[in-house]
């Protein structure tokens, strides 16, 4: 019962803020439900994994991104939107934003610790570990979501066509 | 919490010749601005909000407050909202032209500040332990009320900023116990949403994007969360 | 019905492909759609999208008719409802064969129909990193405070980038303001470092990075550099903005 509210919220919050981030690139109206329901089912699949099956955090954002790719390949028809429209609000909350923050943060450690040896091999080690988090992360997420793409060039290619 | 009472206490006994004249000024200018306003008027507003914000970034929070925790934060808060004012007065963005609309609640907003060491009073608190006009809270509730009197025009950017102050001063008040800072909270609500409407609602065009009914049942919903928020810490203070 | 002259629809594809790469659509699908247009009025197109302009050559393919175009890609603000519009728009020219009257006319409809309402912006992006927040582990009081700040920094982004500020100054400006405001949560023993870490992250360039991506990876290796290279500098005027709060607050922080 726990598990289920605790994978419930993650996908609604995920929706929230997907439909956020959405809304600064100017969507039409009709695509934001798409969204949202792409970013839950992203999140919640990328939380499931990581919390229950004990995947890391690169592999869980890849199957989630996988995830709203062909989601976005299969309702982009039903709203006339090319994917992009779609997966990439709904990819944006899986940003790792606590890695890049940190990321941040051991750099300005650093070099405010630049004459004690322990502490600026901490930082140094915090700040390399974060940064390739963050980037892989990111990476895989622009790839994951565009797979599809590639996968079904036809249909891809023809979200936005109106009468077949 | 007693190092809180303690600061405004210092702070209170060392400066109440300067919140005298302070006081007195705004009285001045608050009232010519209102019966005789003129360019020059305007200007000489603009430099006194930002004396007294630059006043409550260093005089208050980095000599006065240096005690309490974080005063760096809000030192530098203040002298953001004191460069948006310089802004302001070099654009001549706010025009502080009369409207005629919300004359009540602007004008009971001017009054505020001079009522804070009577609810402090009201409390049993004794002086110097009290709420002074010239304080971060009083001087946001003056400004707002300044600004929602001339709401012709208003930097929006001080506003927002004016309000997360207000939104800190309430969560303030649930964690330090000082009742003082929910009247700036409770006039905030209907202020928040008097800006938001002229802001952006007054003049959209027609095809807007939703449509200005959805945006404007956006607007109280997001404002009455707030009211039941604040009503709700409210009545937690008092059950304490 | 007269075939439209090859000076006439070019002039059309040079507008329609430079708007569609300003306003933040991945290279290989502006090319798609404007080859698109070309084929219903029977000319064969060759196009080169680079980041600041965009070659293209119509050719007759029955009479040898040329016509050249270089265009410069104008800086738009990104919007996905013109990316689907027009991208429409391309299928119906290719299935209704629309004659290039009707497609300047829904053109100029599509680009002239009212943007996102500001306060909408605001609100949802308010409600986002308030979420985001949420998904980080922060707790309410967090998320309240992240909002507020959130609207603050975006109102700033929204008037600095209206008045033709630099980007990269509007980025740093918004980013330093919205961390400045959600470090006041550090008074409060709630989750402070998680309000800070997300109230910069609605200025995530996400459109750029991944549409460098998928260029990248089709082929348009330079445009894809191009739109990564720009989509790193915002982030760092992200980092520089952020890196001033956490400057004045790192004491506290530890």
């Amino acid at each position: 019962m726990m598990i289920a509210l605790n994978i419930l919220s993650d996908a609604f919050f995920a929706a929230i803020a997907a439909m956020g981030f959405g809304a600064i690139s100017d969507p039409s109206m009709r695509s934001f439900k798409f969204i949202a329901i792409l970013a839950a089912l992203g999140h919640a699949c990328r939380y499931s994994l990581m919390t229950f099956a004990g995947f890391d955090i690169a592999t869980g954002s890849l199957c989630g991104a996988l995830l709203i790719g062909f989601g976005s390949i299969w309702l982009g028809k039903k709203v006339y939107s090319p994917m992009t429209v779609l997966y990439i609000p709904a990819l944006l909350p899986m940003i790792p934003g606590r890695f890049a923050y940190n990321m941040v943060f051991s750099q300005i450690m650093f070099l405010q610790s630049m004459d004690n040896v322990a502490e600026r091999t901490k930082y140094m080690d915090m700040f390399f570990s974060n940064t390739m988090v963050t980037c892989t992360v990111v990476f895989l997420l622009a790839v994951g979501a565009t797979v599809p793409m590639f996968l079904f060039p036809k249909r891809a290619y023809s979200l936005t066509r109106h009468n077949r | 919490m007693k190092i809180f009472w303690d600061t405004i206490a210092t702070y209170n006994s060392c400066t109440w010749p300067v919140q005298a004249i302070i006081i007195i000024i705004a009285i001045a200018l608050t009232a010519l601005l209102i019966n005789r306003p003129s360019h020059a008027i305007r200007i000489a507003m603009k430099v006194f909000i930002i004396a007294v914000y630059l006043w409550i970034a260093i005089g208050y929070y980095a000599v006065f407050c240096a005690e309490r925790n974080y005063t760096r934060v809000m030192t530098i808060f203040w002298i953001v909202l004191a460069v948006a004012w310089v802004w302001d007065a070099i654009t001549d963005y706010t025009t502080f032209e009369h409207s005629t609309h919300h004359r009540v609640l602007a004008y009971s907003l001017l009054m505020l500040p001079l009522f804070y060491p009577l609810i402090s009073l009201l409390r049993g608190m004794s002086i110097p332990f009290v709420a002074s006009p010239v304080m971060p809270s009083s001087v946001a509730t003056f400004t707002i009320g300044l600004l929602l009197l001339f709401h012709r025009r208003v930097n929006f950017f001080i506003v927002l900023l004016l309000c997360h102050w207000s939104l800190i001063g309430l969560t303030k008040t649930y964690y330090f116990n000082i009742p003082e800072d929910f009247v700036l909270a409770v006039v905030c609500i209907p202020a928040i949403y008097i800006f938001f409407h002229d802001n952006f609602l007054s003049n959209a065009s027609a095809t807007s994007k939703p449509s200005i009914r959805v945006l404007n049942a956006m607007l109280i919903t997001g404002c009455s969360v707030i009211g039941i928020f604040l009503l709700a810490s409210i009545l937690i203070v008092f059950m304490k | 019905m007269a075939r439209e002259t090859i000076a006439e629809v070019g002039k059309f594809i040079a507008e329609y492909s430079a708007h569609l790469m300003g306003c933040g659509v991945h290279t290989s699908r502006v090319i798609r759609n404007s080859k698109r247009i070309c084929q219903s009025f029977g000319y064969d197109l060759n196009i080169s999208a680079y980041p600041k302009n965009i070659i293209l050559t119509l050719r007759d393919t029955e009479s040898d008719g040329l016509f050249n175009e270089v265009v410069g890609t104008p800086a738009l603000p990104i919007s996905f409802e013109h990316n689907s519009e027009l991208s429409a728009l391309s299928w119906e020219a290719f299935d209704k064969h629309l004659p290039l009257s009707t497609l300047w006319q829904k053109y100029k409809e599509i680009i002239s129909a009212p943007r996102i309402n500001p306060l909408f912006v605001l609100i949802m992006v308010g409600l986002a990193n308030a979420s985001f927040c949420r998904l980080f582990g922060g707790d309410w009081l967090s998320m309240v405070i992240v909002f507020s700040a959130t609207l603050s920094g975006l109102f700033l982004k929204q008037k600095m980038l209206a008045g033709k500020i630099n980007e990269y100054v509007t980025f740093i400006a918004s980013a330093f303001v919205a961390s400045l405001c959600a470090s006041t949560a550090l008074i409060f023993h709630t989750t402070a470092d998680i309000a800070l870490a997300t109230s910069v992250l609605y200025l995530v360039p996400g459109v750029p990075l991944i549409n460098g991506v998928i260029d990248i990876v089709e082929g348009h290796t330079l445009s894809g550099f191009a739109r990564l290279t720009q989509a790193s500098l915002l982030i760092l005027s992200i980092a520089i903005g952020l890196s001033f709060t956490l400057w004045l607050v790192k004491d506290n922080l530890l």
